[in-house]
């Protein structure tokens, strides 16, 4: 008996067969494709091009928080780093930490936020020690605070917020709003 | 299986030439393209937010200084009944509200705003500084569209006070 390299084989019935046998016939097809990546290559090209336009040096100043929707505006300008008050429809945060319940600033008639103040008092002496050794430190301090505001929050909130914010020091306000220029920004104004 | 091209085989009569086309080796390339996908796709910043500048006004803000006092002062307040437009020239608009929104606030008639304010911006183009006067019942996102028509107009030095 002759020595049969191993493997699989048509069974003899089927060895004549162009259908069954010719799928597991060996040594006639070469295994290997060429796969053209062009296309491939040229998808990915967009897709980095895309990504590039998309890219902010920044990174994301202003967290998007569930309870907080920002309403939209055509001529913002860039957003910039600063301690960020978040006001929504229930608490008020600090630099992501809560200070005040909407609720009970309700109850009390004064006009700030002592707590508020007390935190944003903290940043500017953290920013007084970072710039100590600058002998321009008072020129360069613009005392700049983000409110990141729900669209709901009345006015009378945010005049609490603006309050506290110069007393501790922050006198230019900056309202955080959507850019409608971003299609993205209308459909989430829309939502 | 990496090939950009495959290179035709050299033809003639007889005499072997060689193949114009080389083959060029795009697998690095890719790898290059993946890298930085994932890298942009990580660092992307997806929600464009931007800011609308404003100053205080009032007891706990800067005092205006000599030129701001000289300088017209044009006021935007907001209230219950719609907006209104003044100037410290004399000017007095009142703006009704187009009506009432679902959440139950008026709905401002910013475009009338927006005309009013360019046509004093083409009287006065020396002038950037505005008030926005607001009550204590209106939106954040009322205040925020105002102020947005303000800059739109081209008056970018805002200041923000309560009404009244």
């Amino acid at each position: 008996m002759s020595i049969v390299a191993p493997g699989k084989r048509p069974a003899p019935r089927f060895e004549k067969s162009k259908v069954l046998g010719g799928k597991i016939r060996k040594g006639r097809k070469s295994t290997n494709a060429e796969l053209n990546v062009v296309s491939m290559v040229d998808m990915m090209t967009m897709l980095v091009i895309f990504l590039l336009q998309q890219f902010s040096a920044t990174g994301e100043i202003l967290f998007m928080q569930k309870d907080i929707r920002l309403p939209g505006a055509e001529h913002g300008q860039a957003i910039e780093v600063a301690p960020v008050v978040a006001v929504s429809t229930q608490v008020v945060a600090v630099t992501g930490q809560k200070v005040a319940d909407v609720a009970e600033l309700d109850r009390d008639s004064y006009l700030n936020i002592p707590a508020l103040e007390e935190r944003l008092r903290d940043e500017k002496k953290r920013w007084d020690f970072i710039h100590q050794n600058d002998p321009d430190r008072e020129k360069n301090w613009k005392g700049d605070v983000n409110i990141q505001a729900d669209v709901k929050v009345p006015f009378r909130l945010v005049k609490r917020v603006m309050f506290s914010a110069a007393q501790a020091g922050y006198f230019n306000v900056n309202f955080a709003t959507l850019d409608v220029a971003s299609g993205l920004a209308q459909a989430l104004e829309k939502k | 299986m990496a090939g950009g091209a495959v290179p035709e085989a050299g033809g003639g009569r007889g005499r072997k030439k060689k193949a114009l086309d080389a083959v060029v080796n795009v697998v690095p390339a890719i790898d290059l393209l993946s890298c930085c996908i994932a890298f942009l796709l990580f660092t992307a910043v997806w929600t464009q937010i931007s800011r609308l500048q404003a100053q205080q006004m009032g007891p706990s803000g800067a005092p205006p200084t000599a030129e701001q006092q000289k300088q017209l002062q044009v006021t935007v307040s907001l209230t219950e009944k719609g907006l209104f437009l003044s100037t410290s020239a004399g000017m007095a608009l009142d703006i009704p509200s187009l009506g009432r929104s679902p959440e139950g606030g008026p709905v401002y008639d910013v475009k009338t705003l927006a005309q009013k304010l360019k046509q004093l911006k083409t009287e006065y183009p020396d002038q950037s500084a505005v008030t926005v006067a607001s009550e204590d019942a209106v939106l954040y996102a009322d205040l925020v569209k105002v102020i947005d028509t303000c800059v739109g107009a081209g008056l970018s030095a805002i200041a923000v006070t309560a009404a009244g």
